[in-house]
């Protein structure tokens, strides 16, 4: 900051007090408690009988498609269920076929909401990989950020860099709720995992173009193997860096070639991020409307991720502030990432109305069922995503008071990650239960539990090692950033 | 006060007291040490940024982020104006059944409007306040200030120990001392 006025360096280190401990644990069970209540009071038998009504209005919406799931409405659990399902659809797609125009039909049953067929189960198993894919996708693009900082040859971020470092450990767990999620659950949540497994080939009855057509990728194998081997190389990636990290504290004073080779391998995991995040997105989250794509989706969920990755990051770092550590962080470091966040809610805002706005645009049919069904049945909640990721963010962080105010602007990073949650969660499950969806206790319960887990985690990771980059190349840089008056 | 404030313009104050500089590090312990001795300085004028100058002198937070923001509103609700005008009351087109009201494809249009304001907005308001604007007769001290020195200015006031304080700027390394009164510069 000011001519001549010296800061001194030293060392940090961080132990989790207590109150944090118990916050995270009280988290977590209440999030387990919800959830319990929540899966005892499904509807385990009549599922049927509750969305039915909904889904009859979907179909009047869109034409003749669908009349058949009607007939399926009694089915029970399980995948004889999901089979025996289609076989009246297959019926019913050929009663129908006199009244189906060209197009249409070469697209198959475009719109498959059957929720009333599906298990009860498939509740937990969809918000167990909504959460998982969102904190696996956090944890990334926490290692993204930190990769950025290398590769950019940034300076400003140097005292803070410990927190992405800590928060980069939690992909493999998050993956896992992933793996658990889809090993579980792929049949019900993924319409084309089901109709994978009935095997029909051209001319069938009930054959589906498009599906057939996407099966190259959107198959179980792809489902399963390359996101994983994504996963194992990003985060090896990610623990060769936080252990070269390690080595340049320990290593003498003005040592710089872990510094160096921290490039390289941020490039590496830059270049390789970059081109493949969105195959995630596509495999994950799009392939629940299996008929529908949007060539944007892969940029929108990297968007939703990384302004909440980055809202974590100063959530975390004035939480230790507040905790009187990172004596080395000032003001200025939390107004940068203030505009960093600021900067990255309008880039999400501006994907999230441009996917809208190409669709909007071209009218085509088999694009606009995604936002039919949610604007048509959740009008409401397509809104307040907008309000509460954008117009709230947006409106508060343009003020410098507020990016630099040590209450305004936690508060609305929190609220972003709770919104950015939602937005994830607001991309499958309409397109899993239809117009039936709802927030419900197991839906909070799961996200609390998460959200307790990755907290106590991150600030778990943070007690090993200490909280300032002792040698890294531009830590004095960073102690004087200022970014003026 | 008009937007063109004429008590900007160096004429119009009391006697300065300038001083000149080659390096940017001299020039930063000099301000520092005139601060010290409790002077105000009036401005430093440089070529190019230089890091905490701003600090030390004291310089206010800009209001222009305040007038890009009220440029931007008008942008927006210029452009939503003249959208509006065209396509729902003036001349409605029926383009693939889209309705004639607010739809999303007029939203590129308003936010580029509002960037395209707030843009022009801020660079001529700043250039007008900064007294740099066509029409606006300049008020270098020194044509080398917009290429390789630094100005630092100091307004007089009375019972100021001016010749204490070319000492020190002297001491400090500046390379020439002036003053300037009434638009005359004479060396000292």
């Amino acid at each position: 900051m000011g001519h001549g006025h010296h800061i001194e360096i030293k060392q940090e280190t961080f132990s989790m007090p207590s109150k944090a401990k118990s916050f995270t644990m009280i988290m977590m069970i209440l999030g387990l408690v919800l959830s319990g209540i929540g899966i005892a009071t499904i509807d385990k038998s009549g599922a049927a009988h509750d969305t039915h009504a909904g889904h009859n209005e979907q179909v009047a919406t869109d034409n003749h498609e669908t009349h058949e799931h009607s007939e399926a409405a009694h089915s029970e659990h399980g995948e004889e269920a999901n089979a025996e399902h289609h076989d009246h659809a297959v019926a019913g797609t050929a009663e129908h076929e006199e009244h189906s125009n060209v197009e249409t039909e070469a697209f198959g049953p475009r719109i498959e909401y059957h929720a009333q067929d599906k298990p009860w189960t498939t509740k937990i198993w969809s918000n167990l990989l909504v959460a998982g894919y969102y904190f696996t996708m956090i944890s990334l693009c926490a290692l993204f950020w930190y990769a950025i900082q290398y590769a950019a040859n940034a300076g400003w971020s140097v005292t803070i860099k410990r927190v992405p470092e800590a928060m980069l450990t939690f992909i493999p767990i998050a993956f896992v709720f992933v793996l658990i999620a889809l090993i579980f659950g792929k049949d019900n949540i993924y319409h084309w995992a089901h109709y994978e497994h009935l095997g029909l080939k051209p001319g069938d009855a009930g054959y589906d173009k498009v599906l057939d057509g996407k099966s190259g990728f959107l198959n179980t194998k792809m489902l399963f193997i390359f996101p994983t081997v994504l996963i194992i190389w990003w985060y090896f990636l990610g623990n060769k860096l936080r252990s070269l990290s390690l080595q340049e504290d320990n290593a003498p004073k003005g040592e710089v070639s872990f510094f160096k080779k921290s490039i390289r391998f941020s490039a590496a995991f830059l270049v390789t991020f970059g081109f493949l995040i969105s195959i995630l997105a596509w495999l994950f989250m799009m392939s629940v409307d299996a008929h529908w794509y949007s060539t944007i989706f892969g940029v929108y969920n990297f968007a939703t991720h990384w302004v909440s990755s980055i809202a974590f990051i100063a959530v975390f770092v004035i939480y230790l502030k507040s905790q009187g550590h990172l004596g080395l962080v000032n003001k200025e470091h939390q107004h940068d990432l203030g505009k960093f966040m600021f900067a990255f809610t309008v880039f999400w805002a501006y994907i999230w109305l441009f996917q809208y706005l190409l669709i909007w645009y071209a009218h085509i049919p088999e694009e606009m069922m995604y936002y039919q069904i949610r604007y048509e049945n959740y009008k409401p909640f397509f809104l307040g995503n907008f309000i509460l990721n954008f117009a709230v963010p947006f409106l508060f962080l343009l003020m410098r008071s507020a990016k630099r105010s040590s209450w305004v602007f936690p508060t609305i990073a929190c609220v972003m990650i709770v919104g950015h949650y939602f937005d994830v969660w607001f991309m499958v499950m309409p397109g899993i239960f239809g117009p039936g969806a709802h927030i419900g206790l197991l839906d909070i319960g799961v996200f609390l539990f998460f959200l307790g887990l990755f907290v106590f985690w991150t600030l778990t990771q943070l007690q090993k090692r200490g909280l300032v980059a002792i040698n890294h190349p531009f830590l004095e840089e960073s102690v004087y950033h200022d970014t003026g008056v | 006060m008009g937007l063109v404030d004429k008590n900007l313009s160096l004429r119009n104050r009391n006697k300065m007291l300038i001083g000149v500089w080659e390096d940017e590090d001299a020039l930063l312990s000099a301000t520092q040490a005139v601060v010290d001795k409790g002077v105000h300085i009036h401005d430093v004028f440089t070529p190019y940024p230089v890091h905490g100058l701003d600090r030390i002198i004291g310089v206010k937070r800009s209001r222009l982020a305040r007038i890009a923001f009220f440029c931007g509103l008008t942008g927006l609700s210029l452009m939503f104006t003249m959208i509006w005008y065209m396509y729902v009351k003036d001349w409605p087109v029926n383009v693939g059944n889209k309705p004639v009201r607010f739809s999303p494809s007029w939203i590129p249009v308003m936010f580029e409007g509002t960037i395209l304001c707030t843009a022009f907005g801020m660079g001529v308001f700043f250039f007008l306040r900064n007294r740099m604007l066509h029409g606006i007769k300049n008020d270098l001290l020194d044509d080398r200030q917009t290429d390789d020195r630094m100005i630092m200015t100091i307004e007089t006031c009375e019972g100021m120990d001016e010749k204490g304080l070319i000492e020190l700027m002297k001491e400090k390394g500046a390379v020439e001392t002036r003053e300037f009164h009434h638009g005359v510069q004479t060396v000292i």
